[in-house]
């Protein structure tokens, strides 16, 4: 069930509890643990802290952990299944989710008691009603004592074809009952989205106990930029909901308007910007931001000789001189800096880039730390999916979620590092695949699969790193074909993930139009293939649209999608 | 003493909160404390405000010495004297620190009391070590320096009775060859 006050109904709850965190593995997760973790320490809840990757290890996490603990908060994880039938849980145990996942699972709707869900009311949910998927089961039982009672033969004939008509009527009225609520719950399940950030939920509770600091704010606001970055949700809902960050961020930060009462040097402060959407552009050279930005490399196509030829002519239009580009940006002029972002924006209009600019927000303490949203989002990803293995599975994780402590400057740093070397891979890897034209049409979708040789395919054996380089693949793709109905077809990826045991991961993404709506149906239809053909799928992960198979199956499973999809 | 020690020392110093929950006298070994009622001010030890500030339960007030102006004039008084003048309290540098670490969004115009209490721990220990000096020069036996604080005490103290004890050995090691000489005479 939905609940309607977070704070009473959730964190007054928890507050004398000991209680377990299982939090999902993507950067939005992360923030919206920070900010609970925060909220812990100030009111001492005792807390453990479970990182989950994938269905399997929330399964283990909680048969572990059952007998400790009798509340379990779960973020964005758990709210696309039914919780009940895959945990087994106790009478006595409550669920928390805080997900972004949608379609949320009817049951978790409709539980009155073990599962609460912390979700805006107002994200376009559509829930199907109660009538139309549940039924009582007491009037079947209704029926069958009616026919076992015994009475006079006479009366007993007319009774009893009165009975068989009555039945067979209501034998029909379920038969359609049922066939419309199948076709309801298909309607409803078949497309996955996601609703409103979990960062930015943990952030309204904590606004709501006025226990909310700038640190938290910011952390809301990466939770969102993290969501924008992997193209997981809608440009209107990104604007609207960077409206409502904005007013927050006005409310903590308008002190440093003022010069007689501006805060020391060293506080937090964030600054809404309408910034180049360049990837780290502050923290790279401005040349290699645009060779490795998604939407620049797209629309410049600079895979080809024509492209690195439009990307010169772009500069020399902005009058930026080749020397001073390919330097560090910190290092570059300052006249050339100060009217950088409306010079490139003019330029930008002229060879096709009219979204060049984003609004999005900067975070600035001390004298020479400022970084834009983007930054800690890619930072943060490319900690998490760090191949080097440094210790045991959770470090990566653990790293990551220090990163976005302002203490740790270091490891941020070391996650720009790794942050530039993936996107350097994903624009070299897109570049070849897009030469050799590895991206071919099937049918109903686009299809890609990555050799074993290929240089860097260990970094996309992770699945927000695949999913990135398919999304910039798709946008590429689609600005380099002349094919118009290519264009709108969606695209599925696959890269191998492990060779010794001969898996390939594979996901789907939906077609990239200008007003998309980013609704996913890869999901049923990989579950559905994967049924129909007996392959050996895992669907492991917390996005229905992305599983793991093994490769011989591979091109049964491609076959029963295209004639699943066509 | 290590530096720490006497920052600990230091936070039993009270200062000024005022909180944003209640709560009924609590009674601690070192006295009782409160009670605490929303918005009303209470004195409390520094290491309780500390904490209770980064649980958000409360907001500093910093210290009436605390203020651009008086730190301003105590640095200029302590740059014209030649002694050691006055201190608004024994513990001003931790309590400085302390203060603009975890409560900097309380104090207005940090930075800039930062400097100034940075300047007078610097002219203050130049004095310091001026005096060590003409100590040692002088030979003399014993010295008095009024208004030190303890932590000033203790980035000196260790190291300068160390250095006294070495060079009192190595004066008594000279005497014995001259008192054996005046004895053979």
């Amino acid at each position: 069930m939905f609940v309607s006050d977070c704070r009473r109904e959730f964190y007054d709850v928890i507050v004398t509890q000991r209680v377990l965190l299982l939090v999902a593995s993507d950067v939005d997760a992360l923030c919206a643990c920070k900010i609970l973790q925060a909220l812990f320490q100030c009111d001492h809840v005792q807390y453990t802290l479970v990182p989950v990757s994938g269905w399997q290890e929330l399964e283990t996490a909680f048969l572990e952990h059952k007998d400790q603990f009798k509340y379990f908060v779960l973020i964005n994880c758990g709210a696309n299944v039914d919780l009940l039938e895959i945990l087994q849980p106790e009478e006595d145990t409550f669920f928390f989710v805080c997900d972004s996942h949608r379609p949320i699972n009817v049951v978790n709707v409709y539980n009155d008691t073990q599962i609460k869900l912390l979700v805006k009311q107002d994200d376009d949910l559509d829930v199907p009603a109660y009538d139309d998927i549940f039924r009582d089961e007491e009037e079947e039982e209704e029926d069958s004592e009616n026919e076992s009672e015994g009475s006079e033969p006479s009366d007993k004939r007319r009774r009893f074809e009165e009975d068989v008509i009555e039945r067979t009527m209501k034998r029909r009225q379920r038969r359609e009952w049922e066939a419309r609520r199948r076709e309801i719950l298909f309607d409803y399940e078949q497309y996955e989205y996601h609703g409103t950030s979990s960062a930015m939920v943990m952030f309204d509770l904590a606004w709501v106990m006025s226990k909310d600091l700038n640190d938290m704010l910011w952390w809301a606001i990466v939770g969102l930029t993290d969501q924008w970055v992997q193209d997981k949700i809608t440009q209107m809902k990104y604007v609207t909901d960077v409206g409502a960050l904005q007013r927050h961020v006005s409310r903590h930060n308008h002190r440093n308007e003022d010069e007689e009462h501006a805060l020391s040097i060293d506080c937090t402060r964030i600054a809404f910007d309408y910034d180049l959407r360049l990837a780290l552009y502050q923290h790279w050279s401005l040349y290699e931001s645009l060779c490795n930005t998604s939407y620049t490399s797209a629309r410049l196509k600079l895979w080809s000789v024509q492209g690195q030829k439009r990307l010169q002519e772009f500069l020399a239009d902005m009058g930026l001189p080749l020397k001073q580009v390919k330097q560090k940006f910190n290092s570059m002029d300052m006249s050339l800096k100060e009217n950088l972002r409306e010079m490139i924006e003019e330029s930008a209009n002229k060879f096709g880039m009219k979204d060049l600019r984003v609004q999005t927000f900067s975070i600035h303490f001390g004298f020479k730390n400022k970084f834009s949203a983007s930054d800690i989002v890619y930072a943060t990803t490319s900690l998490m999916e760090n191949i080097e293995k440094e210790g045991p599975e959770t470090t990566n994780f653990i790293k990551a979620l220090d990163s976005l402590s302002r203490g740790n400057l270091d490891k941020l740093h070391q996650g720009l590092d790794l942050a530039k070397k993936q996107l350097r891979a994903i624009q070299q890897t897109v570049a070849s695949c897009i030469c050799t034209n590895l991206v071919i049409s099937q049918g109903p979708f686009l299809y890609c699969s990555l050799m074993e040789g290929t240089p860097d395919v260990k970094l996309f054996s992770k699945p927000v790193s695949l999913c990135l380089l398919s999304k910039n693949l798709l946008k590429s793709f689609v600005c380099s074909t002349k094919n118009k109905r290519c264009k709108l077809l969606p695209l599925i990826m696959a890269a191998p993930m492990d060779v010794e045991q001969g898996t390939v991961i594979m996901v789907g993404i939906p077609p990239e139009t200008e007003s998309s709506d980013k609704k996913n149906f890869f999901g049923r239809a990989f579950e559905k293939a994967a049924d129909s053909t007996g392959s050996r799928t895992l669907h492991n992960h917390f996005d229905m649209s992305i599983i793991e198979l093994k490769t011989e199956d591979r091109s049964k499973f491609l076959d029963a999608l295209i004639s699943l999809l066509s | 003493m290590e530096p720490a020690e006497v920052e600990f020392l230091a936070e039993k110093e009270l200062v000024t909160i005022v909180p944003n929950f209640s709560l009924d006298r609590i009674h601690l070994i070192g006295g009782d404390l409160g009670p605490f009622n929303p918005g009303l001010p209470v004195e409390v030890p520094v290491w309780l405000a500390i904490n209770l500030k980064q649980r958000q339960k409360c907001r500093l007030i910093p210290p009436e010495w605390m203020d651009v102006g008086k730190l301003e004039e105590i640095r200029d008084q302590e740059r014209k004297e030649d002694t050691f003048t006055p201190m608004p309290s024994p513990y001003y540098m931790e309590l400085t620190k302390l203060l603009l670490n975890y409560a900097s969004d309380n104090i207005p115009k940090a930075d800039e009391i930062r400097t100034l209490v940075k300047d007078t721990w610097d002219t203050r220990m130049a004095k310091l070590r001026l005096s060590a000096d003409s100590f040692v020069r002088q030979q003399e036996a014993h010295a008095k320096l009024d208004n030190l604080t303890l932590m000033e005490i203790n980035t000196t103290g260790t190291f300068l009775t160390q250095a006294l004890d070495h060079m009192y050995k190595l004066r008594t090691n000279l005497q014995p060859g001259e008192s054996a000489h005046s004895q053979d005479f």
